[in-house]
């Protein structure tokens, strides 16, 4: 019985390695990712100089000042540069003059706050509903997952929240009485605006249902192993052991998401008009500000490269097989 | 169950109902102003909030005649070589310190400074020296003879105590800490991309409305929706498919309003086949414009560069005539033949071409499907491109690689097209060239007299639509829509809030 044998301890120097080994992957994808950025608004028709200038001469002017004028080589090094001190710039055209950092600073919180809950909720849904189904071949649940995946959710909550305007509007407004503070949800900041926008995130496309299902088929796997089987045989309750070896499975899958959460709150801050980061990527993309862009790239990459990188370190932690035990 | 879900919500909402504050004036824009400092305007957005927090030195009235803004009085030289201004003694800055004639020599000098990158620079580019002759009297020089120099010192007026030095920066505090005459000073640039804006309470006319809210919306449709439901009480721009709901609403007073724009579909004339007047002409009578402009709204179409309204427009000029005959006539004429297809050909070669536009331009997409579908017809392939506004600049104002475009050219009150059709115009992306049309513009931008220069630039109304290096289309009636609780509403057709001082709030 494989389950029963004592993995092999490893010496400390092979260990240091492999925690090492994830670091070394961080650093190399926030460069690449960098890079690819870079080198995407390098190519893309148009620069900053010119959305701003009406004639040639204030755009070659602006050109040099914001040495826009180098090669794409040229322009990564420079900001690598200036980034790795600390510096990520102005922005250009976005709001001109103000600090990278200061405008970041000020919106990463809701995007990191709606990306969080959004991926907390998925998963601990997805996990839960898992435990209920697996084993269970008609069960409704996995069925009702599988269709929230179907509909348009953006277009579906897009609507709803229309649909809830108009009657509130109704109720209040109409009557000559004082509209709620959410009243209209697009437009104004309030938990309620929030709490729909984290919810189509977490379960609107195709995350709820993948992460389910990988969740399902692991569970299934660990409930058909031998040591759940020793412990559903001493009488013992197989949830915490199936939980415990569910982990590294969910550690991964979180780590996988976060970087399709992340891409998803571009999309869920436009519809709901919350002004996040995704938001200022959006805009700052369509007026060419290339430090604003570089910086939001730094900051997602090193968002989703430090998840996989804790993702790593606690997989590690949690499984001795992934540490070259046998 | 319904009705006890109806109720709940019902409750949910009242339950959660705030009492409101007193009511600001709140207006949407599609995006929040990126820079508020005059000195760098690149959008109507950020000119519509100059318009708040500046004054310039002269501005229009209601009757849109030129006015003294923050000037006495304006004493020109007999031989139009300058200018002797004498400012008003009860005109205050934000921070409560007077105006000077310092900071108008300032204002300018800022603006012409190469270092400073102004995008306002061609605004004063005329006047050679600017000098305070004491606190209150500014002296400009001309480059030449300026006939009614006032109509050009529209520019806005910012604080020389403000700044260290000509050289201004775009990174400068100001941008977002601003100090104008107008009649409203920055209060607060908000989280969620709205900006507030407080009465100046020191405005020497006075100032109806205590406050001012822009409100960041991108998406236009909902913009008519919010001012129904309320959350609004001002749009710019109201979109033409909006109008019919708006106008049902007791509550919105629409506002109809003549913008200086006009729309066009240019011809990029240093490429064939669109070197050939004759092939532009025939393009031009084999489209209706009445067609195109039917779905997207109502207005008056062209035959020239410059609205109907204008003093400038010839009248005795009409737009071509939709007519498919002369049409292949011409392109008989310049070797094309229609192929069993249907299809216009030259040597094997189809007449075939790329129309682009820009994606911010409202409405277009209905115009570019019509125009397509309308020139299919006529046996003439047309391919579409969408562009941003990065790709716009780089591609049609830089490059000038395009085949034909369309657009719209928007004017102030000088309505000057010399940039559009003057062969050294840095508008004139489609290659135009007319030595009389050239010859033309120069008359009218050094008249002294206006008779003379309203005759030239009839004219020159006459010979582009003869050369047709574009189809001029139209000019778009405008409605802003605003609550029935804005009271006195007179609106400026190009910066809007000019007149924003007069509103009262009920």
């Amino acid at each position: 019985m494989a389950d029963a044998v004592a993995p092999k301890a490893q010496p400390s120097w092979k260990v240091a390695l492999l925690l090492l080994q994830p670091l070394a992957s961080f650093v190399a994808t926030m460069a690449g990712a960098l890079f690819f950025v870079s080198a995407l608004l390098f190519f893309s028709p148009g620069n900053a100089a010119d959305v701003v200038a009406q004639d040639e001469q204030l755009r070659q002017a602006l050109v040099e000042e914001w040495g826009l004028d180098g090669s794409v080589f040229q322009q990564y090094g420079a900001y690598l540069t200036r980034a790795l001190g600390g510096d990520f710039g102005v922005s250009l055209t976005y709001r001109p003059g103000t600090s990278v950092a200061e405008l970041m600073a000020a919106k990463a919180p809701d995007t990191l706050f709606l990306v969080l809950t959004a991926l907390f909720l998925s998963v601990t849904v997805g996990t839960l509903v898992a435990f209920w189904s697996a084993g269970r071949p008609n069960s409704l649940s996995r069925t009702a997952i599988q269709w929230l995946s179907v509909p348009p959710v953006f277009l579906v909550a897009y609507l709803g929240m229309v649909g809830l305007d108009a009657w509130a509007y109704g109720s209040t407004v109409e009557k000559g009485l004082t509209p709620p503070p959410w009243f209209p949800l697009l437009m104004e900041t309030s938990p309620v605006k929030t709490a729909l926008a984290v919810t189509v995130l977490a379960f609107a496309s195709s995350a709820l249902t993948e992460i389910h299902g990988t969740a399902e088929r692991e569970i299934r796997r660990i409930r058909n192993s031998g040591y759940v089987d020793a412990a559903r045989a001493r009488g013992a309750p197989t949830w915490p052991h199936t939980l415990s070896n569910l982990l590294p499975a969910l550690t991964t899958l979180v780590s996988n998401r976060a970087a399709f959460f992340l891409g998803g709150a571009i999309v869920v801050e436009k519809v709901f008009g919350i002004h996040g980061l995704g938001d200022v990527l959006w805009e700052a993309c369509r007026k060419r500000d290339f430090p604003l862009v570089l910086g939001i790239t730094l900051l997602s990459a090193g968002f989703v490269c430090g998840i996989r990188l804790l993702a790593d370190w606690v997989r590690l932690a949690l499984d001795p097989r992934q540490r070259g035990g046998t | 169950m319904r009705s006890i879900l109806r109720w709940s919500l019902t409750a949910a909402i009242l339950g959660t109902a705030l009492p409101t504050a007193a009511n600001p004036l709140r207006y949407a824009e599609d995006q929040a102003p990126g820079i508020i400092n005059p000195l760098f305007t690149t959008t109507m957005v950020e000119a519509r909030v100059n318009e708040l927090l500046f004054d310039g030195l002269y501005t229009d009235n209601q009757d849109l005649a030129t006015t003294p803004a923050v000037i006495e009085n304006g004493q020109v030289d007999p031989d139009g070589m300058g200018m002797i201004l004498t400012l008003r003694s009860d005109v205050f800055w934000h921070d409560g310190t007077p105006i000077q004639a310092d900071d108008v020599v300032f204002s300018i000098e800022s603006m012409q400074n190469d270092a400073t990158l102004s995008t306002e620079a061609g605004r004063v580019e005329w006047i050679s020296n600017a000098v305070a002759l004491d606190e209150r009297n500014v002296r400009l020089e001309f480059k030449s003879p300026t006939f009614h120099p006032q109509d050009k010192l529209f520019f806005k007026l910012i604080p020389k105590a403000q700044f260290s030095s000509t050289t201004v920066s775009r990174t400068h505090p100001f941008r977002t800490q601003p100090i104008g005459t107008g009649p409203y000073r920055l209060e607060s640039y908000n989280d969620d991309n709205s900006v507030t804006f407080r009465a100046n309470s020191d405005y020497r006319d006075g100032v109806g409305i205590g406050e001012l809210v822009l409100r960041e919306v991108a998406d236009k449709s909902y913009q008519a929706k919010l001012i129904q439901y309320e959350s609004l009480e001002a749009l710019v721009r109201v979109m033409p498919q909006d109008l019919a709901e708006l106008s049902k609403s007791r509550k919105i007073e629409l506002y109809p309003y003549q913008t200086n724009s006009w729309w066009f579909m240019g011809f990029n004339q240093q490429k064939a086949p669109f070197d050939d007047p004759r092939v532009r002409q025939a393009l031009s009578q084999m489209v209706d414009v009445e067609n195109l402009l039917a779905p997207i709204g109502t207005g008056e179409i062209l035959s020239g560069p410059y609205v109907k309204s204008s003093p400038f427009y010839n009248h005795d000029v009409a737009p071509w005539s939709n007519d498919g005959y002369a049409a292949a006539t011409l392109l008989e004429e310049a070797g094309f033949l229609r192929g069993d297809d249907g299809m216009w050909a030259k040597d094997g070669e189809p007449l075939s071409f790329t129309l682009t536009f820009h994606q911010n331009l409202e409405t277009s997409q209905k115009v570019v499907i019509n125009l397509q579908s309308q020139l299919r017809r006529e046996g003439v392939e047309v391919l579409t491109e969408a562009l941003d506004e990065a790709e716009w600049k780089a591609r049609i104002w830089r490059q000038r690689n395009f085949d034909t475009l369309l657009s719209q050219w928007s004017f102030d009150r000088n309505e000057d097209v010399y940039a559009q059709f003057h062969s050294r115009g840095e508008r004139n992306f489609s290659g135009y060239s007319n030595p009389r049309v050239d010859e033309l513009l120069d008359q009218a931008r050094t008249a002294s007299d206006p008779y003379d220069k309203k005759a030239a630039l009839r004219q020159v109304h006459a010979l582009v639509r003869e050369d047709a290096p574009m189809i001029f289309l139209w000019t778009l009636d405008s409605y802003a829509a605003l609550s029935t609780q804005i009271r006195n509403v007179l609106i400026h057709p190009f910066y809007f809030f000019t007149y924003v001082g007069e509103w009262q709030m009920q």
